[in-house]
């Protein structure tokens, strides 16, 4: 690899960090933990509105129950600027999200990716 | 109605009209003699904001990680409660729930999108985040005596340029008078006599520089020198607003300090 590539490539590499990075800016990000967990359900709402958006999604625990899991993301002005929109996790949607959940085991996390059911993934789906 | 009368409202008239205190007349650059600013620009590396003296990894509120700027030993100590505060994730940042402005500098210390908009007799700072919004006057008026400032949050700017170099003094900031003005999530603060001096030019096409230098004689021993870049994001995309109370799910308990998480019931799950 040429130094030029190299520019090159570090460059772009910090872009697509940039781009897939979930900037909470507006708090601190408190509460939710270091650990990765995967949630399968349905999207029942997703609030695509400041300060952050939050998706709402309905999965099956252990037992079978339903909870309604909340699932902070960015401010919809920034993902609006990525090409995401509103209709990006419509009402009644199956997916399957990557999210680091609060620490004390509250249904309430932050995303870090999104399968989609046409196998579509959303941020980072392949490792942090 | 009298002609003594008439008189008398005329006179009352202009002298209820306020008056340009602080007077023009210096040149002011015409359109286009100005440089090109336009476009979406986005704050380069995190919302630390001297990363230049930080230690410490990771971001403004990771625990470890702090500034040095030539605090003197009050606001050294009180500083280093900030810290204490923060690691502890208890030091409130009264910006997150969504009432007051960031203020100046920390307009120039912000995630999400900027506009940088030159005028020959204003230029505005237009942050996507908040919203917020300052204002530099350039059209030749001299700064305000300090008995005539009260304290604000982004205080009283007036400007010129130098070539493709703005720059302007701000004045007039209320710095940690009312403990709801910070420069980060660290826990950096200024006094309410502070003076910043800032010079701001694009150092290439794609890329403006904020240096500026805070002279704060009741918080610091010596003048601390910061700088901030932005970098000029790809055409044609929008700013949008920032209703930050739309739907704010992390406010802040300003008893405790701590940010709290709200659940979709709206009650706290941390």
């Amino acid at each position: 690899m040429t130094s030029v590539h190299k520019i090159v490539f570090t460059a772009m590499a910090a872009v697509a960090l940039l781009a897939i990075q979930p900037a909470l800016a507006h708090h601190s990000g408190a509460g939710f933990g270091k650990e990765t967990k995967e949630i399968s359900g349905t999207v029942k709402e997703f609030q695509f509105t400041n300060p952050h958006s939050w998706i709402q999604v309905n999965v099956a625990d252990a037992s079978g129950k339903i909870v309604e899991w909340s699932v902070e993301w960015g401010s919809p002005n920034q993902l609006g600027r990525e090409g995401y929109r509103p209709s990006t996790f419509a009402p009644g949607t199956k997916v399957t999200m990557k999210v680091h959940p609060m620490s004390n085991g509250a249904p309430v996390a932050g995303f870090v990716a999104a399968k989609m059911p046409d196998g579509q993934t959303i941020g980072k789906w392949d490792g942090e | 109605m009298t002609r003594t009368t008439l008189a008398l409202s005329v006179a009352l008239s202009f002298m209820l009209v306020p008056s340009p205190s602080y007077g023009q007349g210096a040149a002011v650059a015409s359109f286009d003699k100005l440089p090109d600013w336009s476009g979406v620009w986005s704050m380069m590396g995190g919302t630390v904001f001297d990363r230049a003296t930080q230690t410490g990894e990771g971001g403004s509120v990771t625990p470890g990680v702090r500034e040095h700027p030539p605090y003197n030993a009050e606001y050294e100590k009180r500083y280093t409660a900030h810290l204490a505060l923060r690691d502890a994730d208890r030091y409130p940042d009264v910006q997150t729930n969504c009432g007051v402005p960031v203020g100046y500098p920390r307009i120039l210390n912000l995630p999400d999108a900027y506009e940088f908009v030159v005028r020959p007799d204003l230029f505005y700072i237009i942050a996507e985040n908040g919203g917020n919004t300052m204002r530099v006057y350039t059209d030749g008026r001299k700064l305000p005596a300090k008995a005539d400032t009260w304290g604000t949050y982004t205080g009283v700017s007036v400007g010129h340029w130098e070539s493709d170099t703005l720059v302007w003094e701000t004045i007039g900031l209320k710095g940690d008078r009312d403990n709801d003005s910070i420069l980060d999530r660290t826990g950096l603060v200024l006094s309410d006599a502070v003076k910043v001096t800032t010079r701001m030019r694009k150092i290439n096409d794609n890329t403006l520089e904020a240096k500026m230098v805070i002279e704060d004689p009741k918080a610091m021993t010596k003048p601390w020198n910061v700088t901030k870049q932005f970098r000029k994001s790809k055409p044609g995309l929008f700013l949008y607003d920032y209703g930050c109370a739309e739907n704010n799910r992390n406010p802040v308990d300003t008893k405790t300090g701590k940010t709290l998480v709200l659940g979709v019931d709206g009650k706290p799950v941390n």
